[in-house]
């Protein structure tokens, strides 16, 4: 099984909802995003870009695109960052050492760092006093990896695990369930028959930097013409 | 020398100093640095290459005594050992405030990804500290012997000729081995950079090779700046010819670094477009930064090719700082244009948008500072300076109470025991001196 993603930029609005649902449901800290959406080319989301009689905006979501030849693992000192038996690259938030190297690495910025206690930067951030969120307990990989916890520690890497906690259990990422463009399918690259295959069918697909090797399992389908 | 006693107080002060703001940036986190999710590396891994630089001492003196048979400079081989081994424990150290979950060191020996240079580095780093432990050892051994230290103590059976023996050959060996684990500590300390495609600033053969040259620079520097403090004014025209020995070597390795450098930006500069983006960052908003690297060095450089260059005590002390200054500076140009040249980036043509950048999650929720950016204008912290400081205290200790404790400089065997110091009359002479006046 190799899990993947698509996401159609034809489709997505640039409406952030996958960037809250994931931030909500994987209880990231106030400055920690896994997900981000920009509007390519502009300096302000939401504004276009180009001259008076020709604008264009195109959206682009990213997060952590699995790479099959990821740098961040093989950069990790200690194989906290590892890819599963689905592909899936994960963090183990127990033996991380903290040493950042794979945000050295990875040339799509998804890697965030628990600078601080996150209890702290809730507090910081003015959230509100008890106020919990994000699936409520640990998960843990079929070899004990802690690879979610509501709670992280400080001083370890963390990113997008695919919403490990799900899609474990066969649900899809929770990105993919909220999207109200519909503009992400999830499913396994082996499989003929998956969403991910069944959304390339006739389209052309991209993946971001290709020419760095790193081989991202999630691809995206270019707008098919300009929104005006 | 007794001015080395005043650098012990000085740096048990700094450590102790260090070793507090490290407390408490244990305690609070990481946060309290200026590092952020798309600089996440800062003065902690400039500092440490930095001192892996330095830490080169041993291997001048091994390549040059050993292999190319330099003479004048056999006096200086305990001192360039104890600069080594001082300097690597620097790097050592500095690198440990650096991580997140210092706790779980012990990963690095349970679960080691050998395919991460990070391993490679760690090995060969503590292969580097115990060689050059041993180095010093090894030609402190007879002097511990004559003394009945307990730093000898194993050597109670054996004859005071049989413990000179066993330290020359001893202390050759350490030496012969250590040079091409020298050698490797610098190319892998590169190597952590430069393996990394991602970051264009890094990404070049050129960086490995360039990481040898500034630390043949740096380190015969060190050398050079504690062999003129151990010997002292008194003794400057004796051990002339050595240190401009030193001075020659210093100046022949910035030769290959320039020379570097111009390939370097040549290759990164001729085909221009993107690839050269990085060069406006380092000519730019970095300008300032990239003329001190360069400046600075290259006045070392011809001053220490002239003889008015080598001439004094102050000269070789002033080409060193000033050359310390600027390798310091180009540690740190690793980070800043690294960082700032983030990989996904696009070009949009119809919307006339060059080299648009991604914008990275901070990872700090930190009003009025926003929640995402493109540029990170890095600067450490006041905490991170403080303990920042950690290896340059442990460094100085380590070798102002070696020195005063200990004879590095073989030859000058009488011991003043008044002030705790190995030293020559003519030393002595000049302490009273300035004692008197």
């Amino acid at each position: 099984m190799k899990l993947g993603m698509v996401i159609d930029l034809q489709r997505c609005i640039g409406c952030r909802t996958c960037a809250v649902a994931c931030k909500q449901h994987n209880a990231q800290p106030p400055g920690n995003w896994w997900n981000r959406v920009f509007t390519k080319g502009s300096n302000f989301h939401q504004n276009a870009v180009g001259e008076d009689d020709n604008l264009s905006m195109e959206f682009l979501p990213v997060s952590c695109q699995m790479c099959d030849n990821a740098p961040c693992e093989k950069v990790c000192p200690v194989g906290a960052t590892y890819s599963d038996e689905n592909g899936v690259v994960l963090v183990d938030y127990e033996r991380c050492i903290g040493c950042r190297y794979c945000m050295s690495a990875c040339p799509y910025g998804v890697r965030q760092f628990n600078w601080e206690d996150p209890e702290n930067s809730k507090r910081e951030a003015e959230y509100q006093e008890g106020y919990e969120y994000g699936y409520p307990f640990d998960h843990r990989d079929k070899d004990g990896h802690l690879v979610y916890t509501p709670n992280r520690p400080k001083g370890v890497v963390e990113k997008c695990t695919f919403c490990v906690q799900y899609t474990s259990k066969g649900e899809l990422p929770m990105c993919v369930r909220a999207c109200p463009a519909k503009a992400r399918a999830f499913g396994d690259w082996d499989d003929p028959k998956s969403d991910v295959n069944q959304a390339i069918k006739g389209r052309n697909v991209t993946r971001l930097l290709e020419e760095m090797g790193t081989s991202p399992k999630v691809l995206y389908l270019p707008p098919r013409k300009t929104r005006k | 020398m007794k001015r080395l006693n005043y650098v012990t107080y000085l740096a048990a002060l700094l450590l102790v100093v260090s070793l507090a703001a490290w407390g408490y940036q244990i305690k609070a986190g990481l946060v309290v640095t200026n590092m952020s999710n798309p600089f996440n590396w800062g003065l902690y891994i400039a500092t440490f290459a930095f001192f892996v630089g330095i830490a080169a001492g041993g291997l001048i003196i091994s390549s040059s005594v050993y292999l190319f048979n330099v003479k004048q400079l056999k006096p200086f081989t305990r001192i360039a050992s104890l600069s080594a081994f001082a300097s690597i424990v620097g790097a050592a150290a500095i690198i440990l405030p650096d991580m997140g979950r210092l706790d779980r060191l012990y990963n690095l020996l349970l679960h080691p990804n050998f395919s991460s240079p990070l391993v490679w580095d760690v090995v060969v780093v503590n292969l580097y500290m115990l060689i050059t432990f041993l180095s010093v050892y090894f030609q402190l051994l007879p002097d511990w012997k004559n003394e009945g230290s307990f730093l000898a103590g194993w050597t109670k059976k054996l004859t005071k000729n049989q413990v000179d023996s066993l330290s020359a050959k001893w202390s050759k060996r350490m030496a012969i081995i250590g040079l091409p684990v020298a050698i490797l500590i610098h190319t892998v300390t590169a190597l952590i950079f430069a393996v990394q495609a991602s970051r264009s600033w890094w990404n070049t053969p050129v960086l490995p090779p360039d990481f040898i040259a500034m630390a043949i620079a740096s380190g015969t520097a060190l050398v050079l700046v504690i062999a003129l403090l151990v010997t002292g004014k008194a003794n400057f025209l004796k051990y002339k010819s050595a240190f401009n020995t030193l001075a020659h070597i210093i100046s022949g390795s910035l030769v290959v670094h320039f020379f570097l450098v111009a390939m370097d930006l040549l290759l990164h500069s001729w085909w221009g477009g993107h690839g050269a983006g990085v060069l406006s960052l380092v000519f730019g908003r970095y300008g300032y930064l990239y003329a001190v690297e360069l400046i600075l060095p290259a006045v070392t450089m011809f001053y220490f090719f002239t003889t008015a260059g080598k001439q004094s005590r102050s000269s070789l002390l002033t080409g060193s700082i000033l050359l310390f200054i600027g390798v310091f500076v180009h540690r740190m140009m690793l980070m800043f244009p690294a960082f700032n040249d983030i990989p996904l980036s696009f070009t949009l043509p119809g919307a006339h948008v060059e080299n648009w950048k991604y914008p990275i999650t901070i990872g700090n929720y930190n009003p009025p500072e926003p929640t995402f950016t493109d540029f990170w204008a890095y600067a450490p912290s006041g905490i991170e300076i403080l303990v920042n400081l950690l290896p340059f205290a442990l460094t100085a200790l380590i070798i102002s109470v070696a020195v005063t404790h200990f004879n590095f400089l073989p030859g000058q065997e009488q011991k003043n025991h008044r002030l705790g110091v190995y030293t020559n009359t003519a030393t002595t002479a000049s302490i009273e001196n300035r004692t008197k006046n």
